[in-house]
């Protein structure tokens, strides 16, 4: 965590935002769970800012050091960010099962990795947007690497952004071995717009 | 938005648009149907509205659109399908029927939810984007990528020929040189054993009248004592004696030397990079490629105090070498050769000059080509100095510089950095 900056979140929109993503997240795992007929369990979101340097250590930091299989989705409307589910432990046999998958080969799994990665995605930005009452879309998930570190995830020298905003969920199947971080980037300009949002919503309460 | 368009241009665009629109409900019913859909599908809207989805197309992978389909329906979410995982849902006719190039169109699909008021999902629609000329584009790169790929393993391994090649021709002048040294060499100790040798003998006749006047002491009259001095010529013996041992410990002085600098020269035990004395090597060259200089050249020395340079040695020794058998061979008959050594900022500098043949300007630009040479057939292999060259540019980021009047000399300059900084820029070579 870096210093404090004029387009971070306020106190109070943090710990909104902090509420909205904790039932928001709870949401998407009874929709997970209706869908797969699995227990989900997912940890409490992480809301940080990051100055765009820190970040690879970020990712290195929240998900490991060992090597993932990452999908990233862009979501857009009036909130604009990318999304990046990194998979790590776990074989995606278990969950080829929960997609409908007979038995998946190497390019099977990873379409079932985009297809994982974007109910994750939009169950939990999707509740977000719902309780913020903001319209959000998405784009086709694509693959960003398979079998790599997470620090090599995101390069900051590509990033568009100076800053970002950070939210982390960590998701687990509990009968299977799969676990997947969830880490929702958005630019610091949008982060302006959500703090609108979070203030709207804290005024309509 | 959409109440503000009319509602047949509404059902035009779905109709007549350029991507298929289908919408299925909860029980995977076809609603919608659009022409895109019909025409690639060969089923008209007729035919499949209404029907299960399933039924009409028992090709699709059921259990699985299924439970993508249910998702959207839970979750309220897009879903997608990729040509590059998966190449089509439905198996189209593409729009190349006669260029061709791939099965079957490639589709790139998304499923929406489309809710109600109260927020339920009534139904899910599909659009199924053509993606095939994308894919195809896609494959080209592919296939040119992996071309690249193969073509640049190929030159891979070509360079690692080349630089096996150009080892072995390294090692087999190397061996050149050594055959000619050894002859020089051998000759250099030849001569002091030879005249150990033979004093060996005069020194054995020695010790005989003297042994001799010894008995003659012991036993005999003073008669044969005087016969036994007379026959030693004891008054020469007394002279020649020392001379001959002070003369054969010098031979072997010779012999130990030769053999210490033929050890310093190549230094087979260290080959490593380490501070050397260059005045040192250059004066072990010297020796042991003496006897190719002694008959064709005075030598001068004009040696300053240098400070010593991280070099790898024997590398150094081998260029010496070259230089300085060069400079002999370039004299005709008999010349001069003159070997300068300083300290010039933090270059140490080295210069053979020869007062030999010189080369004209077409020559001396070519003397550092691998395989250059002016000496007859058998002489020379042409590399010395392309590997003198690559020794101190290459391997020690210095400058190897010749300047040459014809008829009247050649002079060649190394200068090598005191501290190893890496190699410099190889275009020195055309330098001066």
């Amino acid at each position: 965590m870096t210093t404090q900056e004029d387009t971070d979140l306020t106190e109070d929109q943090r710990d909104a935002l902090q509420e909205i993503a904790n039932i928001g997240m709870g949401q998407a795992g009874s929709s997970i769970a209706k869908i797969w007929g699995e227990f989900v369990s997912l940890s409490v979101p992480r809301i940080a800012h990051v100055e765009r340097c820190a970040i690879p250590a970020m990712l290195t930091r929240l998900v490991g050091d060992g090597t993932v299989n990452a999908v990233r989705q862009a979501f857009h409307g009036q909130l604009r960010g990318e999304v990046v589910v990194a998979f790590s432990g776990g074989r995606g046999d278990q969950l080829a099962e929960l997609m409908g998958y007979d038995d998946a080969d190497s390019v099977e799994e990873q379409e079932l990795l985009l297809d994982v990665a974007n109910i994750l995605v939009g169950a939990c930005l999707g509740s977000v947007a719902e309780t913020l009452t903001v319209d959000i879309g998405f784009s086709a998930p694509s693959v960003m690497g398979l079998d790599i570190a997470p620090s090599k995830l995101i390069r900051p020298d590509e990033l568009m952004t100076g800053r970002a905003l950070f939210l982390e969920v960590r998701f687990a199947l509990e009968k299977k071995s799969f676990t997947s971080h969830l880490i929702i980037l958005m630019p610091c300009d949008e982060v302006f717009v959500l703090g609108s949002a979070l203030d709207k919503f804290l005024t309509s309460l | 938005m959409p109440d503000t368009v009319p509602a047949d241009l509404l059902g035009f665009i779905v109709e007549r648009i350029e991507v298929g629109i289908f919408a299925v409900d909860r029980d995977y019913r076809v609603v919608l149907w659009n022409r895109f859909m019909a025409t690639r599908s060969q089923r008209s809207a007729a035919e499949v509205v209404g029907r299960n989805l399933f039924e009409s197309f028992p090709e699709l992978p059921r259990k699985w659109l299924e439970r993508k389909i249910d998702s959207v329906f839970v979750l309220k979410n897009y879903a997608f399908t990729s040509w590059e995982q998966r190449p089509f849902l439905f198996r189209f006719h593409h729009n190349r029927p006669i260029t061709g190039g791939v099965d079957a169109m490639r589709q790139n699909c998304t499923f929406l939810p489309q809710k109600n008021g109260n927020g339920e999902v009534e139904l899910v629609c599909v659009t199924v984007a053509d993606f095939t000329d994308t894919a195809m584009f896609q494959g080209r790169l592919n296939e040119s990528i992996a071309q690249l790929e193969i073509e640049k393993h190929g030159q891979q391994v070509l360079i690692e020929k080349l630089e096996n090649a150009q080892n072995q021709l390294m090692q087999s002048e190397k061996l050149a040189a050594i055959g000619q040294l050894a002859a020089g060499v051998a000759h250099e100790i030849n001569n002091p054993i030879g005249f150990v040798t033979s004093n060996f003998g005069t020194l054995k006749t020695y010790a005989g009248h003297l042994l001799a006047i010894i008995d003659a002491y012991e036993g005999g009259t003073a008669s044969s004592l005087e016969q036994a001095r007379h026959d030693a010529d004891l008054d020469f013996l007394r002279e020649d004696l020392p001379i001959l041992i002070k003369e054969s410990q010098e031979g072997l002085g010779r012999v130990t030397k030769i053999v210490q600098d033929l050890k310093d020269y190549s230094r087979v035990n260290d080959a490593g990079r380490q501070l050397a004395d260059l005045n040192a090597g250059m004066e072990s060259t010297l020796n042991v490629v003496w006897n190719e200089l002694k008959y064709k050249a005075e030598v001068v020395r004009d040696l300053s105090d240098i400070p010593p340079v991280d070099c790898i040695p024997a590398q150094i020794n081998q260029v010496f070498t070259n230089l300085l058998i060069n400079a002999a061979q370039a004299i005709p008959e008999r010349g001069k050769i003159s070997i300068r050594s300083w300290l010039d900022g933090d270059m140490v500098c080295v210069e053979v000059e020869d007062t030999g043949l010189g080369m004209a300007e077409e020559v001396r630009r070519r003397i550092f080509e691998p395989f250059f040479t002016t000496k007859p057939v058998g002489k020379g292999t042409g590399l010395g100095l392309s590997i003198s060259y690559d020794i101190v540019v290459k391997k020690h980021g210095g400058r190897l510089e010749v300047t040459s009047e014809l008829g009247k000399g050649s002079c060649f300059r190394i200068c090598l950095p005191r501290e190893f900084k890496g190699a410099t820029d190889p275009d020195v070579r055309s330098g001066l």
